[in-house]
């Protein structure tokens, strides 16, 4: 018997628990050139804000031992053409859609999931508030428990379909941040968005980025995401999406061991495209050796010293 | 088949090709100077979709080395199924690529990006190649040569700091293309920066048909793609810029337009019209 990978967040039934994570899969189009969307779990869009930004102007990535440091700045087409321009193919991909939204005012976060909350086919939203490359907004409503709470209350009440909160490890206590969230009625936790970083070249004395610090992502960061997945599963009821430095299957597994329902997949896009359906395959064998039916079988399951 | 474009065919639009990933081999590597290799791999199944202009993301068999690295095609042996990369050593990229032997496993991504739009027939082209910026106008030669195109109405104009930095030329000389090699010491050719006598040959050509084509450091090609505008003659250059993904998703290798906005130089690029890019 094939084993089942579906699993389930806010009701809403994923065909297996791989996504691809924010600003590392546009918004679907190119990742579609490498493989058939309809294999993923769902995909997580690039930011949209209310306007389009351009984003910061480049170098904004920079190679870093075993990741990488970005500060793209939330580059994206806005909301308006994103639902014109963007929405249609998306609908049409036969995965599961989740748009990531920014703001860098409780305004901006509830206009946005107010005209997506309009929109046909979005099938949940996954609330930035965790972006360290924003002189205001983002990772500001992230670290700070009662702004936490305000923002995901204030985007609840204009979006009625599954709002995750997309919580930063740049924070003394991720648990508060999302106990906030709970509290502010999301309905699911996405963790970790990029570490703050920065790197010099020691040439020009320059950093390597023109915001001068980014986010670091990759395998680098996945011992810490790991840490904090298990954390927030610990203390806080709601389903969790595992993100930070997935690579490959195993990977995967440890994510769910420690309590992610589903896993996002980032950095690993840009050196493997294909990487997700290389997983996907990847775990219906490991459960199979492992003789059991449903990916669910593993969650939380980590034995513990 | 791409074909040279004549009067009647002026409107060849080359389309994105579907990528693919493949594992492969280097089958061959030749050292062309102090720092500079060139790499064979082989066989990769999307060798007859590659054009002059585009690239690879090469991934190596290096922990090291966390990205893949763009690399313009150099060359391709369709009946081998294999193609041809350049590079000199300037990183930990290059240096690591410098060391692979025949044999060693690599992963090309490919062919990425836009390649150049060929000369129309009735145009005499002028490639103007500076330092490692060769292999991408190498392959056009060959490539317009191969398809009909006179090597007497192609300029290869290559400019380089020594006589080391001019790579290929008995490669190049043997194309029978009217070759004018550029060194700043004026140990190989003529001496000056590769732009003094393009400028020099675009003032003496007004009224003939050119069309322009050039590769090679920034400041190079800001001044060709400033002369192509002052001279009024059309072209391409190819950008070169620091590429996570080389498909478009993570948008860190923008570049300014003329017209406002950003281009990635991955897809929408590497190969932008003279006058497109804000240099």
């Amino acid at each position: 018997m094939t084993p089942d990978l579906k699993v389930t967040i806010a009701g809403v039934e994923f065909a297996n628990p791989i996504m691809t994570a924010s600003g590392c899969c546009g918004y679907g189009e190119e990742l579609a050139q490498m493989f058939p969307l309809k294999k993923l779990g769902a995909l997580v869009t690039k930011s949209i804000t209310q306007e389009p930004r351009l984003g910061h102007p480049p170098p904004r990535t920079a190679e870093t031992s075993s990741g990488m440091l970005n500060a793209i700045g939330l580059a994206n087409v806005g909301v308006d053409q994103f639902i014109v321009d963007k929405m249609p193919f998306l609908r049409s991909s036969g995965t599961r859609i989740i748009v990531n939204v920014a703001g860098s005012s409780l305004k901006e976060y509830v206009e946005v999931c107010a005209r997506l909350n309009d929109c046909e086919g979005v099938d949940m939203v996954e609330l930035n508030i965790s972006c360290p490359n924003v002189d205001e907004g983002g990772m500001e409503f992230g670290s700070d428990p009662r702004l936490t709470e305000k923002v995901v209350s204030a985007a609840r009440k204009v979006f009625s379909r599954p709002l995750i909160a997309k919580l930063s490890p740049n924070v003394t206590s991720i648990e508060k941040i999302a106990q906030a969230a709970e509290q502010g009625g999301a309905d699911a936790l996405s963790l970790i968005n990029s570490l703050v970083g920065t790197a010099i070249d020691i040439n020009t004395w320059r950093p390597r980025l023109t915001n001068n610090r980014g986010g670091l992502t990759g395998p680098a960061i996945k011992p810490v995401a790991l840490a904090k997945v298990d954390a927030v599963f610990n203390c806080c009821r709601l389903p969790i999406i595992g993100i930070g430095g997935i690579s490959c299957v195993e990977d995967v597994v440890e994510f769910i061991l420690c309590g992610a329902t589903a896993v996002e997949i980032g950095t690993a896009l840009f050196v493997e495209p294909t990487v997700p359906v290389t997983i996907v395959d990847g775990l219906k064998k490991y459960l199979k050796r492992k003789k059991l039916s449903s990916i669910t079988d593993l969650l939380g399951k980590v034995r513990k010293y | 088949m791409v074909d040279v474009q004549d009067e009647n065919n002026p409107a060849e639009s080359p389309e994105m090709i579907k990528p693919a990933c493949c594992d492969t081999f280097v089958v061959k590597k030749k050292k062309l100077g102090v720092e500079y290799f060139s790499l064979t791999f082989g066989p990769f199944s999307k060798i007859r979709a590659c054009r002059p202009g585009h690239f690879i993301q090469l991934k190596l068999p290096d922990s090291q080395v966390f990205f893949r690295r763009p690399m313009s095609v150099a060359g391709v042996i369709p009946q081998n199924s294999e193609m041809e990369i350049v590079l000199k050593v300037v990183g930990r990229g290059t240096s690591s690529m410098s060391r692979l032997k025949k044999g060693d496993p690599v992963n090309i991504l490919g062919p990425l990006g836009i390649p150049f739009k060929l000369p129309h027939r009735n145009e005499s082209a002028v490639l103007v190649a500076g330092g490692v910026g060769v292999p991408p106008l190498l392959f056009l030669a060959e490539t317009m040569i191969s398809k009909g195109f006179d090597p007497e109405k192609i300029l290869f104009y290559y400019g380089g700091r020594t006589s080391a930095d001019i790579i290929l030329r008995s490669r190049i000389k043997s194309l029978g293309v009217r070759f004018s090699p550029v060194t700043e010491d004026g140990s190989y050719g003529i001496e000056g920066i590769v732009t003094e006598p393009l400028e020099k040959m675009l003032n003496g050509a007004k009224g003939e048909k050119l069309r322009l084509y050039a590769c090679g450091p920034e400041g190079m090609l800001k001044a060709i793609n400033n002369l192509g505008l002052k001279y009024g003659v059309d072209g391409q250059i190819s950008l070169e810029a620091l590429m996570p993904c080389g498909i478009g998703v993570c948008l860190g290798c923008v570049v300014p337009l003329t017209e406002g906005g950003h281009a990635r130089v991955c897809t929408e690029g590497p190969v932008f019209d003279i006058g497109k890019v804000a240099l």
